[in-house]
């Protein structure tokens, strides 16, 4: 599983740095460069290896200063990087497409979740366990999801009359009060709130219905991907290296993330299990093979089916690959 | 008697404590609903990071609160020292007012970047305008005669503004800022939403997601006291500051020229040529990109394409028809309250509180509990709505009932009128200034309520279009949305401010400029 590159290069790196040190002169000349990196939610381990990148510091080993900002319920992360308030934001590959019909210049230049996180929970006692349990069921969403759910009932031959959509917040409690049969919902968030407060629940992965979507993706601009490619790479370094070694230990991730929010309220037995998670959702054989936030023309091709689904028409032009071939290469 | 008041005041608080601890054992959704003993071992348990998000929220609420109030005192005393200036600045109050936060939140966090910007920005804009709208009644509750007085004295306006209309104001003032104190802390936890580190609304979000019924309640909790703190403070200031009970003396009525139709009409297309040039000129001032911030000619550019036109307004429709429910439910529960708690002041002791608690939780944590016990449908909403709008009116109603005029009074007592008839027929005629105010600070709250509702329990109408925003980045149907709700409240505000003219042309005719 660990990736011997980086720790060569973060060993030459320390060890560079070391060396000019002891020479007296500043490893790096310039002042460390400062990034925005906008975050797609509130800090949570859902982020860990980017906490983990910034707190051992793999970038500003690499010159650069990020700071990490993060999201909320009315915090779009599309504006902040469109008006270059933001270096890279965290999205997912619909969100993007639809910013990119709507005129923003946007790529996505690496994908963090492999498979997408959306999954339909249920309590144990009346489970969800495959597409076809949904007939006769409330499901709570929010209406927006539509499109979502339409797709997985296409891809699954399901009819979407036979469901009921119950408009719900993003929230565990109209499945707990039995408003709702199930939610959608993330397979990482809410699923694991209702563990850790000994509800029983059952996930249906939708990834693992045809449901092909990259989530957790970098995007940048075109501007920024042309002129401010090297601190893209250098930031592309950091993440790898920090989710490398998130995946080496991933309940000091959640014990490092609760640290570095004291303020957030983060309940660390929450957050292993998060962090435990969303493993599979994230290092797949394509990463293991070509390395953290990888992907390829096929998975692309899969992803441009599903937003066809999704009913958006997009070109494999959204994707690009150069930056994470630096990185990796 | 203190002594025994106090007692039974506690007797009655523990017992209702008990019942609840008691009612929370029985009840099938423990892991919904909070005892008082789960909160109070949250609250110990946590006291150390709910002490900082308490401080850190009250903060910004506390700046909010300054910077909103100020802007509504200038504003006031500007509109009128020139009255010219009044209906176009209070039309622009108006529409900022009625930007929602989904549409304001991204622009104010590019504008700030980290911080506390927007928190407190989104505090300041929760409460000026209620409090603009207080201050403009209060300015004016003034008898004729003293304005003719100064007159007399060839004072000008400025002399009268600050002589006569001033201390005139001050009872509404403290009217406003008291109902500013929930507001401002409400506005700065919902401005956390904006991708704030730390506070009580930040806690509020993770700890609902996260099922942490315990925290949900003990925030919610916490954040009601806190709001009610600062509600019974400004209380306690205006009682101290203002002093002395206003002389309010009967004015004669004024003979008001009627404007003709085509003035009124090329006043208001005035209006909406210096707001669209305001909307267009303050984004290109500070350079807002229009990936997210649409200007006029974009909207414009989107509602010209029927499909899209169609779109909107069959959402608007669904988004009227949940509204004015809600809206007309909440006036009366506002000004039936006030009167009621005139009657019997025994319960005011009882309500205010739960009035204040309702303004100062986050609509987020309280609509899904009143969407539980009243449905989805019509009655759901218009419960929120009626719930979001009903304490400005309560508070402002109870100050104008206080404001009948002393010679009305003394001529009710000398007749030995009942409470019930002297209520009827003197207090709340003299209510209606206050209560119309209110009626129309509540059109913007009231839209701003629905479409949260429609966001989170009913899926239908504007608020979804404008939810939908996040994931397509439709920033032309969230501005056309905006535009659309503006209008609405305007013309709404027209109609509330016509028929206010007509009753109040016989009722308190020195509100009538």
């Amino acid at each position: 599983m660990t990736q011997p590159r980086h720790l060569t290069r973060r060993f030459f790196l320390q060890t560079s740095a070391v060396a000019a040190a002891s020479a007296g002169v500043p490893a790096f000349a310039a002042s460390p460069t400062a990034v925005n990196f906008q975050l797609s939610w509130l800090h949570s381990v859902q982020f860990g290896g980017s906490y983990i990148a910034k707190q051992r510091g793999y970038w500003s080993d690499l010159g650069l200063d990020v700071s990490l900002s993060q999201g909320g319920p009315n915090a779009p992360v599309e504006p902040p990087v469109v008006s270059g308030a933001a270096l890279v934001g965290i999205s997912a590959a619909d969100y993007t497409a639809a910013a990119v019909t709507q005129g923003a210049p946007f790529k996505i230049i690496a994908v963090a979740m492999q498979k997408n996180p959306f999954a339909i929970a249920s309590l144990a006692g009346n489970p969800v366990n495959e597409p076809a349990d949904l007939v006769g069921k409330k499901i709570g969403m929010a209406v927006a999801n539509t499109p979502v759910l339409q797709a997985l009932c296409t891809l699954n031959d399901v009819d979407i009359d036979e469901i009921e959509i119950v408009p719900t917040q993003y929230d565990p409690a109209p499945l707990v009060s039995g408003q709702v049969d199930c939610l959608l919902s993330w397979a990482t968030d809410l699923p694991v709130a209702m563990t850790v407060q000994g509800v029983d629940n059952t996930t249906m992965l939708m990834a693992d219905y045809g449901y092909a979507l990259h989530s957790q993706t970098y995007i940048a601009t075109d501007d920024a991907i042309a002129n401010r490619r090297a601190d893209l790479v250098a930031l592309l370094k950091g993440e790898v290296m920090g989710w490398t070694d998130y995946l080496a230990d991933t309940d000091a991730a959640a014990v490092l993330t609760a640290e570095m929010f004291p303020d957030a309220g983060l309940d660390l037995e929450a957050q292993k299990l998060q962090a435990a998670r969303q493993v599979p959702l994230m290092f797949t054989d394509l990463t293991e093979q070509h390395g953290f936030g990888w992907f390829t023309d096929e998975t692309v091709a899969a992803n441009i089916e599903t937003l066809v689904l999704l009913g958006q028409e997009v070109s494999a032009d959204l994707w690009d690959r150069s930056l994470l071939e630096e990185v990796h290469g | 008697m203190i002594g025994v008041n106090l007692w039974r005041k506690l007797l009655a608080a523990g017992a209702l404590l008990l019942l609840w601890e008691g009612a929370v054992a029985l009840s099938s959704d423990a892991v919904l609903i909070s005892s008082p003993s789960d909160i109070a071992g949250y609250l110990s348990e946590n006291f150390a990071l709910i002490a900082r998000a308490s401080v850190e929220t009250s903060r910004n609420a506390f700046w909010g609160f300054l910077w909103g109030n100020a802007a509504a005192i200038v504003l006031s005393a500007t509109m009128l020292v020139l009255p010219r200036s009044e209906r176009f600045l209070l039309a622009l109050a108006l529409l900022v007012f009625c930007v929602p936060l989904i549409a304001s939140g991204p622009i104010l966090r590019v504008l700030y970047g980290p911080g506390t910007g927007p928190q407190v920005t989104l505090a300041a804009l929760a409460v000026y305008y209620t409090t603009l709208l207080a201050l403009l009644v209060g300015l004016r509750a003034v008898s004729q005669n003293w304005i003719d007085l100064m007159r007399v004295y060839g004072r000008g306006p400025l002399a009268t503004l600050m002589r006569v209309r001033a201390r005139a104001s001050l009872p509404y003032l403290f009217v406003g800022l008291q109902i500013s104190a929930p507001a401002a802390f409400l506005g700065a936890m919902i401005g956390e939403f904006t991708g704030a580190e730390r506070g009580l609304g930040v806690l509020t979000l993770r700890a609902m997601r996260g099922l942490e019924t315990d925290a949900t309640w003990s925030l919610a909790l916490l954040s009601a006291a806190i709001a009610m703190t600062g509600y019974g403070a400004l209380g306690w200031l205006g009682r101290r500051a203002v002093g002395y009970a206003p002389e309010i003396l009967l004015s004669a009525p004024r003979q008001d020229a009627d404007q003709t139709w085509w003035r009124s009409l090329g006043q208001t297309l005035l209006i909406v040529a210096c707001v669209v040039a305001v909307w267009q000129l303050t984004m290109d001032a500070f350079d807002l990109n229009r990936f997210f911030a649409k200007r006029p000619g974009d909207v414009w550019g989107f509602l010209i394409v029927a499909e899209n036109r169609d779109t909107l307004v069959a959402a608007l429709a669904q988004t009227l028809g949940s509204a004015l429910p809600g809206y007309l439910a909440g006036l009366s529960l506002g000004a039936g309250l006030a009167a009621l708690l005139i009657l019997w002041p025994g319960l005011a002791q009882a309500t205010l509180p739960f009035a204040v608690a309702l303004r100062a939780i986050p609509i987020i944590t309280t609509a899904p509990l009143l969407v539980l016990g009243f449905g989805r449908g019509l009655a759901g909403t218009t419960v929120v709505v009626a719930v979001m709008i009903f304490f400005p009116t309560l508070v402002a109603c109870q100050q104008g009932l206080r404001q009948t005029p002393g010679q009305v009074a003394d001529l009710f007592r000398s007749y030995g009128a009942g409470r019930f008839v002297f209520l009827c027929k003197a207090q709340i005629p003299a209510m209606l200034p206050a209560f119309f105010a209110s009626a129309r600070m509540a059109v913007p709250a009231a839209l701003l309520a629905v479409t949260t509702v429609e966001w989170l329990a009913t899926g239908k109408g504007v608020g979804v279009l404008m939810a939908t925003t996040s994931s397509t980045s439709n920033y032309n149907m969230l501005w056309s949305c905006v535009a659309a709700l503006a209008g609405v409240a305007a013309a709404a505000y027209a109609l509330v401010a016509a028929l206010e003219r007509a009753i109040l042309r016989v009722y308190a005719s020195e509100q009538l400029t």
